[in-house]
Protein backbone atom coordinates (compact mmCIF):
# COMPACT_ATOMS: atom_id res chain seq x y z
CA UNK A 1 0.00 0.00 0.00
CA UNK A 2 1.14 3.37 -0.89
CA UNK A 3 0.72 6.73 0.77
CA UNK A 4 1.62 10.45 0.18
CA UNK A 5 3.92 12.71 2.41
CA UNK A 6 4.10 16.54 1.66
CA UNK A 7 6.98 18.61 2.17
CA UNK A 8 7.00 21.91 2.07
CA UNK A 9 6.17 24.64 1.09
CA UNK A 10 8.33 25.13 4.63
CA UNK A 11 10.14 23.18 5.70
CA UNK A 12 13.41 22.65 7.76
CA UNK A 13 15.50 21.27 5.09
CA UNK A 14 14.58 24.13 2.45
CA UNK A 15 15.44 27.85 2.75
CA UNK A 16 13.02 29.18 0.59
CA UNK A 17 9.04 28.26 -0.26
CA UNK A 18 8.84 25.49 -2.39
CA UNK A 19 6.62 21.88 -2.01
CA UNK A 20 7.01 18.53 -3.09
CA UNK A 21 4.93 15.52 -2.83
CA UNK A 22 6.28 11.82 -2.36
CA UNK A 23 4.74 8.70 -3.10
CA UNK A 24 5.81 6.51 -0.54
CA UNK A 25 5.87 2.09 -0.69
CA UNK A 26 7.54 1.51 3.03
CA UNK A 27 10.56 3.85 2.92
CA UNK A 28 10.60 3.82 -0.98
CA UNK A 29 10.24 6.78 -3.33
CA UNK A 30 7.71 5.49 -6.23
CA UNK A 31 6.95 9.15 -7.39
CA UNK A 32 6.68 12.46 -6.67
CA UNK A 33 4.80 16.05 -7.37
CA UNK A 34 6.62 19.31 -7.47
CA UNK A 35 5.29 22.29 -6.86
CA UNK A 36 7.06 25.99 -7.42
CA UNK A 37 5.94 29.92 -7.62
CA UNK A 38 5.82 30.81 -4.58
CA UNK A 39 7.96 33.56 -4.93
CA UNK A 40 6.79 34.49 -8.53
CA UNK A 41 7.61 38.61 -8.39
CA UNK A 42 6.76 39.26 -12.20
CA UNK A 43 10.37 39.98 -12.86
CA UNK A 44 9.43 39.66 -16.67
CA UNK A 45 6.39 41.40 -16.53
CA UNK A 46 8.62 44.32 -14.65
CA UNK A 47 11.27 44.82 -16.55
CA UNK A 48 9.50 45.53 -20.05
CA UNK A 49 8.09 48.74 -17.79
CA UNK A 50 11.10 49.95 -16.83
CA UNK A 51 14.15 51.09 -18.71
CA UNK A 52 17.19 48.89 -19.33
CA UNK A 53 19.26 51.27 -16.57
CA UNK A 54 17.03 50.23 -13.92
CA UNK A 55 16.55 46.96 -15.37
CA UNK A 56 19.99 46.35 -14.36
CA UNK A 57 19.10 46.77 -10.67
CA UNK A 58 16.15 44.91 -11.09
CA UNK A 59 17.42 41.65 -12.62
CA UNK A 60 20.52 41.75 -10.50
CA UNK A 61 17.88 40.81 -8.03
CA UNK A 62 16.89 37.37 -9.49
CA UNK A 63 19.13 35.68 -7.08
CA UNK A 64 20.37 36.45 -4.03
CA UNK A 65 23.36 34.04 -4.95
CA UNK A 66 24.53 34.39 -8.39
CA UNK A 67 23.17 37.74 -8.77
CA UNK A 68 26.19 39.66 -10.88
CA UNK A 69 25.33 36.64 -13.64
CA UNK A 70 21.71 37.98 -14.07
CA UNK A 71 22.79 41.58 -14.33
CA UNK A 72 26.05 40.60 -16.21
CA UNK A 73 24.21 38.37 -19.11
CA UNK A 74 21.29 41.10 -19.18
CA UNK A 75 23.77 43.41 -20.11
CA UNK A 76 25.57 41.04 -22.23
CA UNK A 77 22.22 40.47 -24.28
CA UNK A 78 21.49 44.14 -24.96
CA UNK A 79 25.94 44.77 -26.18
CA UNK A 80 24.54 41.75 -28.47
CA UNK A 81 21.95 43.21 -29.54
CA UNK A 82 23.70 46.89 -30.35
CA UNK A 83 27.16 45.35 -31.29
CA UNK A 84 28.48 47.34 -28.31
CA UNK A 85 32.40 46.19 -27.48
CA UNK A 86 33.39 46.11 -23.81
CA UNK A 87 37.09 46.98 -23.27
CA UNK A 88 39.49 43.61 -23.07
CA UNK A 89 39.73 44.74 -19.07
CA UNK A 90 36.75 45.42 -18.50
CA UNK A 91 35.96 41.95 -19.72
CA UNK A 92 38.17 40.34 -17.46
CA UNK A 93 37.13 41.87 -14.24
CA UNK A 94 33.97 40.48 -15.44
CA UNK A 95 34.87 36.97 -15.50
CA UNK A 96 36.73 37.25 -12.19
CA UNK A 97 33.03 38.10 -10.70
CA UNK A 98 31.58 35.36 -12.38
CA UNK A 99 34.48 33.12 -11.45
CA UNK A 100 34.48 35.17 -7.35
CA UNK A 101 30.48 34.05 -7.81
CA UNK A 102 31.06 30.79 -8.57
CA UNK A 103 33.11 30.23 -5.80
CA UNK A 104 30.94 31.36 -3.13
CA UNK A 105 28.23 29.73 -4.76
CA UNK A 106 29.49 26.21 -4.75
CA UNK A 107 30.98 26.67 -1.36
CA UNK A 108 27.96 27.76 0.04
CA UNK A 109 26.21 24.73 -1.36
CA UNK A 110 29.05 22.42 -0.11
CA UNK A 111 28.49 23.65 2.98
CA UNK A 112 25.12 23.09 2.67
CA UNK A 113 25.22 19.75 2.01
CA UNK A 114 27.88 19.01 4.51
CA UNK A 115 25.69 19.86 7.37
CA UNK A 116 22.72 17.81 5.73
CA UNK A 117 24.52 14.59 5.55
CA UNK A 118 25.83 15.48 8.97
CA UNK A 119 29.10 16.82 9.14
CA UNK A 120 28.79 19.40 11.32
CA UNK A 121 32.85 20.58 11.32
CA UNK A 122 32.84 20.17 8.19
CA UNK A 123 30.17 22.65 7.06
CA UNK A 124 31.99 25.06 9.96
CA UNK A 125 35.36 24.84 7.91
CA UNK A 126 33.50 25.54 4.25
CA UNK A 127 31.78 28.37 5.48
CA UNK A 128 34.95 30.37 7.24
CA UNK A 129 36.43 30.19 3.56
CA UNK A 130 33.30 31.25 1.79
CA UNK A 131 33.36 34.22 3.88
CA UNK A 132 36.94 34.77 2.77
CA UNK A 133 35.29 35.31 -1.04
CA UNK A 134 32.21 37.27 0.33
CA UNK A 135 35.19 39.61 1.90
CA UNK A 136 36.87 39.59 -1.75
CA UNK A 137 33.48 40.58 -3.58
CA UNK A 138 33.22 43.18 -1.06
CA UNK A 139 36.16 44.57 -1.47
CA UNK A 140 36.20 44.75 -5.34
CA UNK A 141 32.45 45.79 -5.66
CA UNK A 142 31.66 47.72 -1.90
CA UNK A 143 29.05 45.13 -1.90
CA UNK A 144 28.03 41.66 -0.29
CA UNK A 145 25.06 40.57 -2.05
CA UNK A 146 24.30 42.64 -4.89
CA UNK A 147 27.67 43.86 -6.17
CA UNK A 148 26.48 46.81 -8.92
CA UNK A 149 29.37 45.55 -11.34
CA UNK A 150 27.94 45.58 -14.41
CA UNK A 151 26.46 48.24 -16.76
CA UNK A 152 25.77 47.78 -20.39
CA UNK A 153 29.47 48.20 -22.25
CA UNK A 154 31.53 47.04 -19.22
CA UNK A 155 32.08 47.34 -15.74
CA UNK A 156 31.32 50.23 -12.88
CA UNK A 157 34.28 49.38 -11.17
CA UNK A 158 38.13 48.46 -11.48
CA UNK A 159 40.07 46.00 -9.30
CA UNK A 160 42.20 48.11 -6.99
CA UNK A 161 43.96 45.36 -5.09
CA UNK A 162 44.81 41.97 -7.36
CA UNK A 163 47.27 40.40 -4.80
CA UNK A 164 44.31 40.08 -2.14
CA UNK A 165 41.98 38.40 -4.81
CA UNK A 166 44.70 35.98 -5.84
CA UNK A 167 45.81 35.17 -2.37
CA UNK A 168 42.19 34.27 -1.79
CA UNK A 169 41.85 32.09 -4.41
CA UNK A 170 44.79 30.58 -3.80
CA UNK A 171 43.84 29.51 -0.35
CA UNK A 172 40.13 28.41 -1.34
CA UNK A 173 42.65 26.17 -4.22
CA UNK A 174 45.03 24.92 -1.47
CA UNK A 175 41.90 24.13 0.85
CA UNK A 176 39.84 22.40 -2.19
CA UNK A 177 42.67 20.22 -2.76
CA UNK A 178 44.06 19.15 0.60
CA UNK A 179 41.28 19.36 2.65
CA UNK A 180 37.37 19.07 0.76
CA UNK A 181 38.12 17.05 -1.86
CA UNK A 182 39.88 14.13 0.06
CA UNK A 183 37.32 14.49 2.64
CA UNK A 184 34.52 14.83 -0.10
CA UNK A 185 35.99 11.55 -1.85
CA UNK A 186 36.91 9.42 1.03
CA UNK A 187 35.00 9.92 4.34
CA UNK A 188 32.84 6.72 5.24
CA UNK A 189 29.94 8.76 5.80
CA UNK A 190 30.11 11.56 2.95
CA UNK A 191 30.54 8.40 0.61
CA UNK A 192 27.25 6.32 2.25
CA UNK A 193 25.25 9.16 1.95
CA UNK A 194 25.90 10.40 -1.56
CA UNK A 195 27.02 7.03 -3.65
CA UNK A 196 24.69 5.83 -5.57
CA UNK A 197 21.52 7.49 -4.24
CA UNK A 198 19.87 10.37 -6.45
CA UNK A 199 20.62 9.05 -9.50
CA UNK A 200 20.10 11.01 -13.02
CA UNK A 201 20.62 8.87 -15.68
CA UNK A 202 22.20 11.31 -19.14
CA UNK A 203 18.92 10.74 -21.10
CA UNK A 204 16.52 11.93 -18.25
CA UNK A 205 19.09 14.78 -18.11
CA UNK A 206 18.89 15.54 -21.73
CA UNK A 207 14.89 15.16 -21.97
CA UNK A 208 15.05 17.42 -18.43
CA UNK A 209 16.86 19.94 -19.90
CA UNK A 210 19.42 19.68 -16.49
CA UNK A 211 21.95 21.82 -16.65
CA UNK A 212 25.23 22.88 -15.44
CA UNK A 213 26.73 20.57 -12.54
CA UNK A 214 23.91 18.24 -12.65
CA UNK A 215 24.22 17.62 -16.02
CA UNK A 216 27.84 17.45 -16.13
CA UNK A 217 27.71 14.86 -12.87
CA UNK A 218 25.18 12.95 -15.61
CA UNK A 219 27.66 12.82 -18.28
CA UNK A 220 26.74 15.21 -20.21
CA UNK A 221 29.69 17.19 -21.47
CA UNK A 222 28.65 20.97 -21.31
CA UNK A 223 30.00 24.47 -20.29
CA UNK A 224 28.97 27.49 -21.81
CA UNK A 225 32.51 29.25 -21.36
CA UNK A 226 33.77 26.83 -23.60
CA UNK A 227 30.93 25.72 -26.19
CA UNK A 228 30.17 29.55 -27.13
CA UNK A 229 33.10 31.00 -25.55
CA UNK A 230 32.40 35.07 -24.30
CA UNK A 231 34.40 37.47 -22.91
CA UNK A 232 37.73 36.20 -22.99
CA UNK A 233 37.12 32.39 -21.44
CA UNK A 234 38.70 31.61 -25.00
CA UNK A 235 42.34 33.08 -23.68
CA UNK A 236 42.48 30.98 -19.89
CA UNK A 237 42.70 27.20 -19.36
CA UNK A 238 40.23 25.27 -17.86
CA UNK A 239 39.26 21.93 -17.78
CA UNK A 240 35.20 21.16 -17.61
CA UNK A 241 34.49 18.27 -14.73
CA UNK A 242 32.57 15.26 -16.17
CA UNK A 243 31.16 12.46 -14.06
CA UNK A 244 28.91 9.58 -15.49
CA UNK A 245 27.34 7.97 -12.57
CA UNK A 246 24.77 11.02 -12.40
CA UNK A 247 24.10 10.17 -8.65
CA UNK A 248 24.61 13.28 -5.39
CA UNK A 249 28.38 11.94 -4.84
CA UNK A 250 29.17 13.02 -8.44
CA UNK A 251 27.43 15.92 -8.09
CA UNK A 252 29.67 16.57 -5.70
CA UNK A 253 32.77 15.75 -7.27
CA UNK A 254 31.83 18.11 -10.02
CA UNK A 255 31.32 20.96 -8.05
CA UNK A 256 34.62 20.56 -6.14
CA UNK A 257 36.34 19.87 -9.30
CA UNK A 258 35.10 23.16 -10.80
CA UNK A 259 36.43 24.89 -7.25
CA UNK A 260 39.61 24.21 -8.22
CA UNK A 261 38.85 25.45 -12.10
CA UNK A 262 37.34 28.57 -10.84
CA UNK A 263 40.78 29.52 -8.82
CA UNK A 264 42.73 28.52 -11.51
CA UNK A 265 40.73 30.84 -14.11
CA UNK A 266 40.84 34.12 -11.63
CA UNK A 267 44.90 33.77 -11.16
CA UNK A 268 45.13 33.50 -14.98
CA UNK A 269 42.76 36.92 -15.22
CA UNK A 270 44.18 38.54 -13.10
CA UNK A 271 48.11 37.66 -14.59
CA UNK A 272 46.62 38.84 -18.15
CA UNK A 273 44.42 41.98 -17.38
CA UNK A 274 45.80 44.33 -19.37
CA UNK A 275 45.67 48.16 -18.33
CA UNK A 276 42.73 50.29 -19.60
CA UNK A 277 39.32 51.14 -19.71
CA UNK A 278 36.83 48.93 -17.97
CA UNK A 279 33.54 50.24 -19.74
CA UNK A 280 32.73 51.30 -23.24
CA UNK A 281 31.13 55.18 -21.91
CA UNK A 282 27.34 55.45 -21.16
CA UNK A 283 24.89 53.99 -22.87
CA UNK A 284 21.34 54.66 -22.40
CA UNK A 285 19.92 52.38 -24.99
CA UNK A 286 20.66 49.82 -28.03
CA UNK A 287 19.81 49.68 -31.31
CA UNK A 288 16.82 47.85 -32.26
CA UNK A 289 16.69 43.92 -32.55
CA UNK A 290 16.77 40.78 -30.46
CA UNK A 291 19.24 38.59 -29.09
CA UNK A 292 19.42 34.98 -26.84
CA UNK A 293 22.61 34.86 -24.33
CA UNK A 294 23.52 32.04 -22.67
CA UNK A 295 26.26 32.06 -19.95
CA UNK A 296 27.47 29.61 -17.81
CA UNK A 297 25.80 30.72 -14.07
CA UNK A 298 27.19 28.78 -10.82
CA UNK A 299 24.06 26.44 -11.26
CA UNK A 300 24.66 26.66 -14.71
CA UNK A 301 23.29 27.74 -18.06
CA UNK A 302 21.26 31.05 -18.05
CA UNK A 303 19.13 31.61 -20.83
CA UNK A 304 18.18 35.64 -21.87
CA UNK A 305 16.31 36.83 -24.62
CA UNK A 306 15.80 40.74 -25.08
CA UNK A 307 13.27 42.25 -28.25
CA UNK A 308 14.47 46.00 -28.49
CA UNK A 309 12.82 48.45 -30.19
CA UNK A 310 15.50 51.27 -30.28
CA UNK A 311 13.67 53.22 -27.39
CA UNK A 312 15.19 52.67 -23.79
CA UNK A 313 12.20 50.27 -22.78
CA UNK A 314 12.86 46.50 -23.70
CA UNK A 315 9.88 44.95 -25.86
CA UNK A 316 10.60 41.22 -23.93
CA UNK A 317 12.75 40.12 -21.38
CA UNK A 318 12.84 36.45 -20.86
CA UNK A 319 14.86 34.99 -17.63
CA UNK A 320 15.14 31.19 -17.92
CA UNK A 321 17.15 29.86 -14.38
CA UNK A 322 19.21 27.10 -14.43
CA UNK A 323 17.33 26.39 -11.33
CA UNK A 324 14.27 26.20 -13.38
CA UNK A 325 15.65 23.64 -15.72
CA UNK A 326 16.99 21.22 -12.74
CA UNK A 327 14.00 21.26 -10.20
CA UNK A 328 11.86 20.03 -12.27
CA UNK A 329 14.63 16.71 -13.01
CA UNK A 330 14.19 15.90 -8.94
CA UNK A 331 11.32 14.12 -10.02
CA UNK A 332 13.38 11.95 -11.77
CA UNK A 333 16.18 11.12 -9.18
CA UNK A 334 13.87 11.00 -6.18
CA UNK A 335 12.16 7.39 -7.54
CA UNK A 336 13.24 4.30 -6.03
CA UNK A 337 14.89 6.17 -3.09
CA UNK A 338 14.37 6.02 0.03
CA UNK A 339 12.62 8.81 1.70
CA UNK A 340 15.33 9.62 4.28
CA UNK A 341 17.35 10.86 1.49
CA UNK A 342 14.92 13.15 -0.10
CA UNK A 343 16.28 16.35 1.55
CA UNK A 344 20.06 15.64 0.68
CA UNK A 345 18.75 14.79 -3.54
CA UNK A 346 17.02 18.13 -3.35
CA UNK A 347 19.92 19.33 -1.92
CA UNK A 348 22.62 18.12 -4.19
CA UNK A 349 20.52 19.80 -7.25
CA UNK A 350 22.01 23.22 -5.25
CA UNK A 351 18.16 24.34 -6.32
CA UNK A 352 16.96 28.18 -6.05
CA UNK A 353 13.71 28.79 -5.68
CA UNK A 354 14.15 32.29 -5.70
CA UNK A 355 15.73 32.05 -8.93
CA UNK A 356 12.95 29.89 -10.40
CA UNK A 357 10.19 31.56 -9.42
CA UNK A 358 11.87 35.14 -10.24
CA UNK B 1 25.08 13.86 -33.22
CA UNK B 2 26.41 17.17 -33.93
CA UNK B 3 24.26 20.48 -34.15
CA UNK B 4 24.80 19.98 -38.00
CA UNK B 5 23.71 16.36 -37.85
CA UNK B 6 20.53 17.32 -35.65
CA UNK B 7 19.51 20.28 -38.10
CA UNK B 8 19.62 17.96 -40.90
CA UNK B 9 17.82 15.43 -39.04
CA UNK B 10 15.03 17.94 -38.61
CA UNK B 11 15.04 19.24 -41.88
CA UNK B 12 14.00 22.54 -43.07
CA UNK B 13 15.98 25.36 -43.96
CA UNK B 14 17.73 27.07 -40.66
CA UNK B 15 18.96 30.47 -40.93
CA UNK B 16 22.66 31.07 -38.88
CA UNK B 17 22.25 34.33 -36.39
CA UNK B 18 24.66 35.38 -33.80
CA UNK B 19 22.96 33.33 -31.54
CA UNK B 20 22.41 30.27 -32.88
CA UNK B 21 20.62 28.58 -35.51
CA UNK B 22 16.74 29.30 -36.55
CA UNK B 23 14.06 27.33 -38.42
CA UNK B 24 10.34 28.84 -38.25
CA UNK B 25 8.40 25.80 -38.67
CA UNK B 26 4.00 25.46 -38.61
CA UNK B 27 3.22 24.62 -34.83
CA UNK B 28 1.63 21.35 -35.68
CA UNK B 29 4.90 20.15 -36.43
CA UNK B 30 6.50 20.78 -33.26
CA UNK B 31 6.35 17.25 -31.62
CA UNK B 32 8.17 15.93 -34.44
CA UNK B 33 10.86 18.87 -34.31
CA UNK B 34 11.07 17.02 -30.82
CA UNK B 35 11.26 13.77 -31.50
CA UNK B 36 13.75 14.28 -34.31
CA UNK B 37 15.67 16.63 -31.70
CA UNK B 38 15.55 13.65 -28.96
CA UNK B 39 17.02 11.18 -31.91
CA UNK B 40 20.00 13.66 -31.87
CA UNK B 41 20.38 13.64 -28.47
CA UNK B 42 19.29 17.40 -28.11
CA UNK B 43 19.18 19.14 -24.63
CA UNK B 44 15.84 21.11 -24.10
CA UNK B 45 16.69 24.26 -23.05
CA UNK B 46 13.23 26.52 -23.10
CA UNK B 47 10.12 27.72 -24.63
CA UNK B 48 9.58 31.50 -25.33
CA UNK B 49 6.65 33.43 -26.18
CA UNK B 50 7.21 36.73 -27.71
CA UNK B 51 4.21 39.67 -29.38
CA UNK B 52 4.15 39.40 -32.99
CA UNK B 53 2.32 40.75 -35.89
CA UNK B 54 -1.19 40.52 -34.23
CA UNK B 55 0.04 37.51 -32.64
CA UNK B 56 2.08 35.36 -31.20
CA UNK B 57 5.52 33.96 -31.98
CA UNK B 58 6.43 30.93 -30.01
CA UNK B 59 9.98 29.41 -30.21
CA UNK B 60 11.63 26.14 -28.72
CA UNK B 61 14.82 26.14 -28.00
CA UNK B 62 17.44 22.95 -27.75
CA UNK B 63 21.50 22.63 -27.25
CA UNK B 64 23.29 20.42 -29.49
CA UNK B 65 27.17 20.43 -28.17
CA UNK B 66 27.10 24.09 -26.79
CA UNK B 67 24.90 25.20 -30.38
CA UNK B 68 21.80 26.73 -29.92
CA UNK B 69 18.79 25.61 -32.01
CA UNK B 70 15.51 27.59 -31.93
CA UNK B 71 12.80 26.50 -33.45
CA UNK B 72 9.97 29.11 -34.01
CA UNK B 73 6.01 28.98 -34.78
CA UNK B 74 3.21 31.87 -35.47
CA UNK B 75 0.35 31.78 -33.80
CA UNK B 76 -2.94 33.45 -34.87
CA UNK B 77 -5.66 34.05 -31.77
CA UNK B 78 -6.78 31.22 -29.90
CA UNK B 79 -4.78 28.68 -31.78
CA UNK B 80 -3.87 25.57 -29.72
CA UNK B 81 -0.33 24.41 -29.61
CA UNK B 82 0.31 20.56 -29.62
CA UNK B 83 2.35 19.65 -25.88
CA UNK B 84 5.64 17.70 -26.22
CA UNK B 85 6.36 16.90 -22.44
CA UNK B 86 5.28 12.63 -23.73
CA UNK B 87 9.32 13.26 -25.46
CA UNK B 88 10.68 16.02 -23.48
CA UNK B 89 9.52 15.59 -19.62
CA UNK B 90 11.69 19.48 -18.76
CA UNK B 91 8.87 20.89 -21.17
CA UNK B 92 5.98 20.65 -18.90
CA UNK B 93 7.41 23.42 -16.28
CA UNK B 94 8.49 25.97 -19.63
CA UNK B 95 4.71 24.82 -21.37
CA UNK B 96 2.94 25.69 -18.20
CA UNK B 97 4.64 29.04 -17.30
CA UNK B 98 3.85 29.82 -21.23
CA UNK B 99 0.55 29.40 -20.73
CA UNK B 100 0.71 31.87 -17.26
CA UNK B 101 2.18 34.52 -19.15
CA UNK B 102 0.55 34.40 -22.49
CA UNK B 103 -2.53 32.29 -21.96
CA UNK B 104 -1.22 30.21 -25.06
CA UNK B 105 -3.09 27.01 -24.31
CA UNK B 106 -1.09 23.30 -25.42
CA UNK B 107 -2.91 19.87 -26.42
CA UNK B 108 -2.41 16.63 -25.75
CA UNK B 109 -1.63 17.53 -21.59
CA UNK B 110 -3.87 15.82 -19.15
CA UNK B 111 -4.13 19.55 -17.85
CA UNK B 112 -2.45 22.34 -17.77
CA UNK B 113 -1.97 23.61 -14.17
CA UNK B 114 -0.85 26.65 -13.32
CA UNK B 115 3.49 27.37 -12.00
CA UNK B 116 3.51 30.70 -11.56
CA UNK B 117 0.29 32.10 -10.90
CA UNK B 118 -1.87 30.76 -7.89
CA UNK B 119 -4.79 28.17 -8.70
CA UNK B 120 -7.76 30.27 -10.59
CA UNK B 121 -6.12 33.06 -11.94
CA UNK B 122 -6.66 34.12 -15.34
CA UNK B 123 -3.60 33.55 -17.58
CA UNK B 124 -2.00 35.80 -19.68
CA UNK B 125 0.09 38.18 -16.88
CA UNK B 126 2.43 39.56 -19.39
CA UNK B 127 -0.26 40.52 -21.82
CA UNK B 128 -1.44 42.72 -18.16
CA UNK B 129 -1.30 46.53 -18.75
CA UNK B 130 0.23 48.75 -16.15
CA UNK B 131 -1.76 48.94 -13.12
CA UNK B 132 -4.94 45.92 -14.47
CA UNK B 133 -5.48 43.33 -12.02
CA UNK B 134 -5.14 39.85 -12.72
Amino acid sequence: MSYRIPMGPYHIALEEPYKIEVECEGEKIVGSSLKVGFNFRGIEWLAQKKNITQDIALLERVCGICSNVHSMSFCMTLERIGQIEVPLRGQYIRMVMAELERLHSHLLWAGVAAELIGFETLFMQIFRFRESVMDTLESISGNRVNYSMNRIGGVNRDIQDGAKVLAVAREIQNLTEHALIPLLTTDKSVRARCKGVGVLTKHDAIVYGAVGPVARASGIDTDIRRDQSYLAYDRVEFAVPVQTDGDVMSRVIVRALEILESCKIIEQCLDRMPEGGIHAGDIYSVAAGEAVMRIEAPRGEVFYYIASDGTDKPLRVKVRTPSFANIASVAAMVKGNNFADLPLIQAAVDPCYSCTDR
Amino acid sequence: MNAEQARREVGGVWEERRDGWWLAVPANLVPQVAAAMLRAEARFVTILAMPENDGLRVSWHWDVGGVLLSVAAHLSEGMLVPSIMDTYPGADWAERETRDYYAVAFEGRPDTPTLMLRDGDKPGVLLCKSGEKL
